[in-house]
């Protein structure tokens, strides 16, 4: 796989990454709890700016984390069979987000995490005050997310093994970037005045698109990975 | 029924473990505020929709000794609704948004 192919399936990965939508209805909440306890427009930059470079850092250091430990287990290039899990893993979760993504069928953007989890996460996010608290809640939300993206994170880290060295570190630039788009654009409305009920609405309008889109481009992404890796090598082509 | 402005109704919570608490209309004046400045709405336009929601949630408390939060909630945000739908839909919808 050449090098524009590779940076081209992580950023893919990464923009399924940014579809997911937990860190984002944290970043929401924090922000409505922000502007309905009158704090001011700065503190709210500081508190959302905080969050999403958490969210961010988390993502890297998943991701090369992930690269480290699957080149410690298989070593680099990783052979047909492991390429054949990960391509499961990410089919399987793909028809997994299409069915159970988001909680109910009622309003809202409720999403398909253990309750207690949800309320730890909007407990601690009612009681962000400082920065410094923002930043760990966008450690922790990438971190309750982990169930989805576990393939992104995968084919992202098995691509980067793939790459020359100086090219794995913009590899992993491009994921954090991408991933984080879906976190900047929430940021960028809610800095630049628009309200939070506006941007609530949207995303429940568009759930089900959101979730359509993610499980396809994560069945997609796997099947790319199946004949590109696996079928590829396997009858020779490559 | 009043006392000194607040009411004497009992308000069961969501949960379990949860007693009943008598209704405080400032914890709910300050919900519906924070929602309106949610929605975009100038600070002192959200304390008078605030106001004017509570009184009517007041108004509907009376001869309710006991009520739910969720029966609160639905009054309020319908109220709300007259004057802010944006502001009712993030009250009514905030605890589903994770």
């Amino acid at each position: 796989m050449d090098i524009f192919t590779s940076l081209a399936i992580i950023a893919f990965a990464a923009l399924i990454h940014a579809s997911f939508q937990l860190s984002v209805s944290v970043l929401t909440l924090l922000s409505s709890h922000t502007i309905g306890a009158k704090r001011s427009r700065a503190k709210l930059l500081r508190l959302t700016s905080s969050f999403v470079g958490g969210a961010a850092l988390m993502s890297l250091l998943l991701l090369v984390s992930a690269a480290f430990v699957f080149l410690q287990l298989f070593g680099a290039p990783v052979s047909l069979e492991v390429w054949a899990i990960a391509c499961s893993v990410v089919l399987g979760i793909g028809v997994a987000v299409w069915l159970f993504y988001y909680r109910t069928k009622k309003a809202g953007t409720e999403l398909w995490i253990p309750r207690a989890f949800a309320k730890h996460l909007t407990s601690r996010t009612k009681a962000t005050r400082a920065s410094v608290e923002a930043f760990s809640l966008g450690l922790t939300s990438v971190i309750s997310e982990l169930i989805f993206i576990i393939p992104t994170l995968t084919i992202s880290a098995l691509i980067l093994l793939e790459l020359p060295s100086q090219w794995q570190l913009v590899g992993a630039l491009v994921y954090t970037l991408v991933s984080s788009l879906g976190l900047i654009v929430v940021w960028s409305l809610v800095g630049s005045g628009h309200s939070i009920s506006r941007v609530q609405k949207w995303r429940e309008k568009n759930k089900r698109f959101l979730q359509f889109s993610a499980g396809s481009a994560l069945v997609a992404l796997g099947f790319f990975i199946y004949i590109n890796e696996v079928v590829a090598l396997a009858t020779g082509v490559l | 029924m009043h006392e000194g402005g607040n009411i004497q109704t009992h308000v069961v919570k969501n949960g379990r473990h949860r007693h009943p608490e008598a209704f405080e209309r400032e914890k709910l004046h300050k919900s519906i505020v924070a929602a309106c400045l949610g929605s975009g709405a100038p600070t002192g336009n959200a304390e008078s929709t605030a106001r004017r929601v509570v009184d009517e949630v007041v108004s509907w408390l009376q001869k309710r000794p006991e009520v739910t939060s969720n029966d609160i909630r639905r009054v309020a945000a319908k109220a709300l609704r007259t004057y802010h739908p944006d502001a009712s839909y993030l009250y009514e919808h905030h605890r589903s948004i994770m």
